[in-house]
């Protein structure tokens, strides 16, 4: 299959192409913030930007989602299942590491115990990922070191690349190929164009500057469990969740009853929540499992870098940094993992002195 | 595709006050459809996520056996907005059931094995699925000696004493109930379990023990047990977490890398003392 180009003038074209088969998803600055928004006029899709900073997990993901809606009669109730999990949805200008984590959610919400969240999947199937390599990675990109790559292709479904006026466009997967068919009136690339990209490419790798040994603390973690390192990770945390809300990776939530009790009809809706706050694992005795912030901390390190591997040998983490940037009192997710990988060399030092 | 989080609905057809302070009611429920009662198949140990719908959903432990057709029951004690709910439902309401969740007692594995099943209080639910289907005359040819120690601060507090009796009047299963304190009319053993348990000494030849109650008797009876030569592989134990999904999504219920509501609630000793102490 022969590359093609976009133009970027062309994103208007495209975008009311397609907006008739799919919810059209793509980043636009809401409220200040850059998210992924369903996109009403070509013109609100923003190209120039870094990365989002609400991870467009909520997509599939939303911070608020129904399970399925209820009418309550006196003696009866019925339920109504979720009826729009069929609709085709396209998300435009997805990072690679971001599209990274949708193989990551889909993996979770498919493999622990016997019973898939088909809801996320189905939804997932349905999905289009247009994605874009990233030409200027921010400094708290650390990609590459968690097995990502700022121009990683394979997770996407075509794959752009920017050329300044325009983008290549390249077909990943089969649904890629087939929407480059589609879309007939595409120019095709140059030469100049693919070496362009590569050089694009390789640059865009080496300004990731941050190294982070992944491998080497997924190790250390096994038996940290007790180290008194928790104490200091720990230290300047004020319990807010911004790290694991806004974490791509990240997956768990609530189960909540919503019911309008005059029109005695209501929705079971899961909302997303955090393994930071304390109620999360309180029980209704008062028992906590994960009464203190030195576990809670050490909870979100080791579910990504030490549980996740374990179960799946991967690693839950796909390095965008959003937890380092936006973290209120810096305590900086990369100088953590420095951290854990010191523990051994210390004692490896005591062991030789 | 099905969505997981749908429960099956099932109608309450009894509701029965198991303890004098009356904070624990047995609710039995009948399914709406039986097809989906056919797809409810479970074993002793497993639990489901039942929910008063419009209030909200929990998950809480299966009390009856499978051997009892036609109907599930579920021991639930009054704590918070969703159990307070249940205590306020009446005959023929609706309840939701979503399951069956987790692994249960490992039956198969304890087939020509001798059961010892010890109890404390309130968390006999799953215990009482299990002695069931143990006793059911499809099963009881399976397994070997049967011993029960069930024990309970005060007499008002014994659960299921219907059953109880039933099983006294069997030559097949040795049952020992306690209580903490001396009371009137209490013609059976006083004390706490673990003493309990010494003195009636159960051999670990060729057996597995079941071990459920609050956190404190289950570290002295597992101190006794050792002491009478238990190894971790043959102690089990059940726990409880806060919950949402019940199905391994939702996060809350994680030890260390096992979620105990699709790798548990069921864990020998052994494989607790590999998991972090987070439970």
């Amino acid at each position: 299959m022969e590359n093609k180009i976009l133009k970027k003038d062309q994103i208007g074209k495209l975008y009311n192409e397609l907006v008739g088969e799919y919810k059209f998803y793509a980043p636009k600055n809401h409220k200040g913030n850059i998210s992924f928004e369903q996109i009403e006029k070509p013109e609100d899709i923003l190209l120039d930007y870094l990365n989002s900073k609400i991870p467009p997990k909520s997509v599939l993901f939303p911070k608020m989602e129904v399970l399925f809606e209820y009418t309550l009669d006196d003696k009866d109730v019925e339920i109504t299942d979720r009826q729009d999990l069929d609709e085709k949805t396209l998300i435009f200008g997805i990072r690679p590491c971001d599209a990274y984590s949708f193989e990551l959610f889909a993996n979770f919400f498919s493999s622990h115990g016997n019973v898939k969240d088909e809801i996320y999947l189905k939804k997932k199937e349905n999905t289009t990922l247009i994605g874009i390599g990233c030409n200027t990675p921010r400094t708290t990109c650390f990609c590459t070191s968690v097995n990502g790559n700022p121009f990683k292709k394979d997770d996407m479904d075509l794959f752009l690349t920017d050329l300044g006026d325009s983008y290549l466009v390249e077909g990943i997967s089969d649904k890629g190929k087939s929407l480059i068919e589609r879309l007939s009136w595409l120019s095709n690339a140059k030469e100049a164009d693919l070496k362009k990209s590569e050089e694009l490419a390789k640059k865009a790798e080496e300004a990731i500057v941050t190294k982070i040994d992944a491998k080497g603390a997924v190790k250390i973690l096994e038996t940290s469990f007790e180290h008194p390192i928790w104490d200091e990770i720990s230290e300047a945390c004020v319990g807010c969740g911004t790290c694991a809300y806004l974490c791509p990776t990240c997956t768990c939530f609530d189960v909540i009853d919503e019911t309008d009790q005059y029109n005695k009809r209501g929705r079971r809706i899961r909302i997303w929540d955090t393994c930071q706050s304390c109620l999360y694992t309180k029980e209704t005795s008062g028992h906590n499992p994960r009464n203190t912030k030195i576990q809670r901390c050490r909870n979100r390190i080791m579910h990504k870098f030490s549980y996740y591997p374990k179960n799946y040998d991967l690693l839950g983490c796909v390095g965008c940094g959003r937890c380092v940037y936006l973290c209120p009192v810096n305590n900086d997710l990369r100088v953590i993992l420095n951290k854990i990988n010191k523990i051994e060399k210390k004692e490896e030092k005591k062991a030789v002195v | 595709m099905s969505n997981p989080y749908i429960p099956y609905l099932t109608k309450v057809k009894s509701i029965v006050t198991e303890n004098k302070v009356n904070d624990i009611k047995t609710i039995e429920l009948e399914f709406k459809k039986e097809e989906e009662y056919k797809k409810f198949e479970y074993i002793p140990g497993q639990f489901a996520e039942i929910s008063l719908i419009g209030k909200g959903e929990c998950p809480i432990g299966i009390a009856s056996s499978p051997t009892e057709e036609g109907t599930i029951k579920f021991t639930i004690k009054k704590m918070g907005t969703v159990t307070t709910g249940f205590h306020s439902s009446e005959i023929g309401d609706i309840i939701g059931v979503r399951g069956p969740c987790g692994n249960g007692w490992p039956v198969e594995d304890m087939k020509g094995k001798n059961i010892v099943v010890i109890g404390g209080g309130f968390a006999f639910s799953t215990l009482r699925s299990l002695v069931i289907y143990l006793l059911d005359e499809k099963h009881r040819k399976d397994y070997g000696d049967i011993t029960v120690i069930y024990g309970n601060r005060d007499p008002g507090e014994v659960l299921y004493t219907d059953v109880l009796e039933e099983w006294k009047k069997r030559d097949d299963i040795k049952v020992v109930l306690t209580i903490d304190r001396e009371a009137e009319g209490w013609t059976e053993e006083v004390g706490f379990v673990a003493p309990i348990v010494k003195k009636v000494a159960p051999s670990s030849d060729n057996a597995i023990a079941v071990v459920c109650g609050p956190p404190i008797m289950i570290k002295t009876t597992i101190a006794v047990m050792e002491e009478l030569n238990w190894g971790p592989e043959q102690i089990l134990n059940s726990l409880e977490a806060r919950m949402k999904c019940g199905i391994g999504k939702c996060g809350r219920c994680n030890i260390g890398n096992k979620f105990i509501c699709t790798d548990g609630p069921v864990f020998s000793l052994a494989e607790l003392k590999e998991l972090p102490d987070e439970y």
